[in-house]
């Protein structure tokens, strides 16, 4: 009962994330500055990958270190995004290419971290994303309102992709040989690999 | 279990497919580069099947291979990859790529059992120079990022084929059909192998 | 108990911070621009409604063979037919509604949004089926947007949902009031039923605290008149929030004939909305039941106190209006 919900959570959030990348410039420019904060993550690979790394992180930890996320990412965006606007643009090219290594690396080794470390990581990503999603704002933007809308996604998106992840991993019968557990490892060893080129490049040029 | 994961297979095809249409509409390069990052290493045939091969190649020897590979293998392909966005030169690798497709085809079709890590190395070498050739590409791309998921995702997919068509050992049939897919496999890398010769000589 | 206190104190300050900006953007700017045809091919064209970045600022387009300089427009002997673009639709501009007046024939009224920039002027003659399509593009968009800029009916359906909980309940209880809201924005577009709108906003966020209340009556085990017939209090509700959306139609002018597919186009567009909302709450609660991240016992009041708070204060704000407008 509990896998069949669970497949129908995947293909609804997979089909609500297609749709509005799609959309989310149209909606941005429609639905005012709540959604162009909530929308605005959705049309950066970088978001994507390092999002749903964080969550995927935080999930195959467990819910009991996972869940302290939920009020910590959305803060760290807050923060990056109040920061943004002291720091200007700078460029987090190999910055995001390293957390996204580091986030690989430790979701294909499953290592144990506390949850200090954890929160830590998952504060820093936020802060970082949420000064790079701040960082091109016009001036007649209600920072209020897009502050609010990128919180709300990135509390949405980091609950369901926890949820979604320890409902796939289904942490009760925790065994390191479950295909389920191997998936989760090789999704980090890809989220490593796409940072290790992406660091290779920012060093690069 | 194997139609779970055939499921599984589906359902992140079809999302897959779902998604590009709707990323088209998207930011400039995001759309190009991850249709070029997943088309590189299946429309290239001499990677394509090497790929297969490795996966095949896994599912034979069983644990640890087979889970060690999907794995480890993207990050030591992304050792390959970063060597190729540096543009450090490595030696002949359009032989070596047509060599890894007839070497592991020979193995999958002999049911070479190797140790772990003898086949681990042999694989490692083979990955750092596919990596590699995926890599030059990276920097020409429209967007360097959406290309590099592309392109994992793309070989992750190709393994995960393979590791379900290795998954017929287990039936005496299946065991003659993956060995005489190496035996083809093994035939493609010859044919590669020679057409790179012919070209040097 | 003075904790308590403390805490009202500060959710209603929360409150009055978001208030306003969510208010700006719920009454999303509107333009209405007429033309009417003073000699064959020749048009007047003024605001009659002025958008609120000013109306020299928008970049309106004419079909080529039209000469527009405002107030004038002389599109010669093929008359007033094209496509009609206004460029810079932006989040401080959503809909400009345009009014074609003939001499000859009928009215028509075009909207024109960020969705959808272009209009086709088709000209005199019955509605084809390109009309339809554009008028269902534009009223289920018009819908969508609605609905998802409208706060206050969110926060409503959120509390229900979180009265009634999941399952076969909540497919009643949101039925019940999708059933509501569509019979009284049928009847108030139609001008059956006449509100003004003023006291219906306050009486729709009136209806909100009354769910905060009850959510509060929930918790503290006593079953409230929610929780035992929420179907029909949605439905009752749905009937009040019903007339708001009509509203949001009313200032459009809509030809008459073409006013009852508009409407259930636009209905069409608010229930879209309304579901991915409740898919949302409905996929967020699954997780936070997953994650075993509930609301821990001390704040348990929180939410409710919270969605109170925030619908009295705005039941004070509308109020004021109703006042200010006598």
């Amino acid at each position: 009962m509990t896998s069949k919900f669970g497949h129908l959570w995947i293909l609804a959030a997979a089909l609500f994330v297609q749709t509005s990348a799609a959309e989310a410039h149209i909606v941005a420019a429609r639905l005012g500055d709540f959604y162009a904060g909530a929308l605005h993550p959705l049309t950066d690979l970088r978001d994507i990958v390092l999002w749903t790394a964080t969550g995927v992180l935080a999930g195959a930890l467990g819910a009991p270190k996972g869940r302290w996320l939920i009020p910590v990412f959305p803060l760290g965006l807050l923060v990056g995004l109040s920061l943004g606007r002291i720091f200007g643009a700078a460029s987090t090219q190999l910055a995001d290419a390293t957390m996204m290594l580091a986030l690989g690396m430790l979701l294909a080794a499953a290592a144990r971290i506390p949850t200090f470390l954890l929160c830590a990581i998952a504060f820093a990503i936020a802060v970082m994303r949420g000064a790079a999603n701040g960082a091109d704002l016009g001036p007649d933007t209600d920072r209020l309102l897009f502050a609010a809308g990128l919180a709300c996604a990135g509390y949405g998106a980091i609950t369901l992709t926890m949820a979604l992840t320890t409902a796939f991993k289904r942490t009760k019968s925790d065994s390191s040989a479950s295909w389920r557990t191997i998936a989760v490892r090789a999704l980090g060893g890809w989220i490593a690999s796409i940072g290790l080129m992406m660091a290779g490049l920012a060093l690069a040029s | 279990m194997s139609w779970r994961i055939l499921r599984a297979l589906s359902t992140a095809t079809a999302i897959f497919l779902l998604t590009q249409p709707a990323l088209a509409h998207d930011q400039a390069g995001v759309p190009g580069g991850l249709l070029s990052g997943l088309l590189h290493p299946v429309t290239g045939v001499d990677h394509l099947i090497a790929m297969v091969a490795v996966g095949i190649w896994g599912a034979q020897l069983g644990p640890p291979a087979i889970w060690v590979l999907p794995i480890t293998f993207p990050i030591v392909m992304a050792i390959g990859g970063v060597l190729g966005v540096l543009r450090i030169p490595l030696p002949m690798p359009e032989m070596v790529i047509a060599m890894s497709a007839l070497v592991l085809g020979l193995a999958v079709a002999s049911r070479l059992r190797l140790p772990f890590s003898a086949a681990a190395a042999i694989v490692g070498v083979f990955a750092v120079f596919h990596g590699h050739a995926h890599g030059a590409e990276l920097p020409g791309s429209a967007n360097p990022l959406a290309y590099g998921v592309g392109f994992v995702t793309a070989t992750g997919l190709l393994h995960l084929c393979g590791i379900g068509i290795g998954s017929l050992t287990r039936w005496p049939a299946g065991e003659r059909v993956i060995q005489a897919l190496g035996a083809g496999i093994a035939g493609l890398g010859c044919y590669f192998l020679a057409q790179g010769l012919g070209a040097i000589a | 108990m003075t904790a308590i206190r403390y805490l009202r104190l500060a959710l209603i300050l929360l409150a009055a911070l978001i208030q306003p900006s969510l208010l700006r953007a719920h009454e999303a700017a509107m333009g209405v621009l007429e033309f009417r045809e003073v000699r064959p091919g020749a048009f007047i064209g003024r605001w009659t409604m002025e958008p609120t970045i000013g109306p020299e600022r928008v970049d309106l387009r004419v079909p080529s063979h039209c000469l527009l300089r405002l107030p004038e427009m002389n599109c010669g002997q093929k008359g007033l037919v094209g496509p009609i673009t206004i460029t810079n639709l932006g989040s401080n501009m959503s809909v400009v509604l345009l009014k074609v007046i003939p001499i000859t024939g009928e009215a028509r009224s075009y909207t024109i949004s960020t969705a959808n920039p272009v209009v086709s002027i088709l000209g005199a003659g019955a509605p084809t089926l390109e009309t339809w399509l554009e008028l269902a593009k534009t009223y289920v968009n018009y819908g969508i947007d609605h609905i998802l800029l409208g706060a206050d009916h969110l926060l409503f359906v959120l509390g229900l949902i979180w009265i009634v909980g999941g399952g076969w309940r909540l497919v009643k209880t949101i039925t019940a009031f999708t059933i509501g809201h569509s019979a009284s924005l049928a009847a108030a577009a139609f001008g059956l039923i006449g509100v003004p709108e003023r006291p219906l906003n306050a009486c729709i966020a009136l209806s909100i605290a009354f769910v905060g209340v009850e959510i509060v009556k929930q918790q503290r085990g006593e079953i409230g008149i929610t929780a035992r017939y929420p179907w029909a209090v949605a439905f009752t509700f749905g009937l009040v929030h019903g007339i708001g959306f009509a509203g949001a139609l009313a200032g459009l002018g809509l030809e008459r004939r073409l006013l009852p597919a508009a409407l259930l186009f636009f209905n069409v567009g608010v229930e879209i909305g309304q579901l991915a909302f409740v898919l949302l709450v409905l996929a967020l609660i699954w997780a936070h039941r997953r994650l075993d991240a509930v609301v821990p016992r001390w704040g348990a009041a929180l939410p409710a106190y919270a969605i109170g708070s925030v619908s009295m204060f705005w039941f004070f704000g509308r109020l004021a209006r109703v006042f200010a407008a006598i």
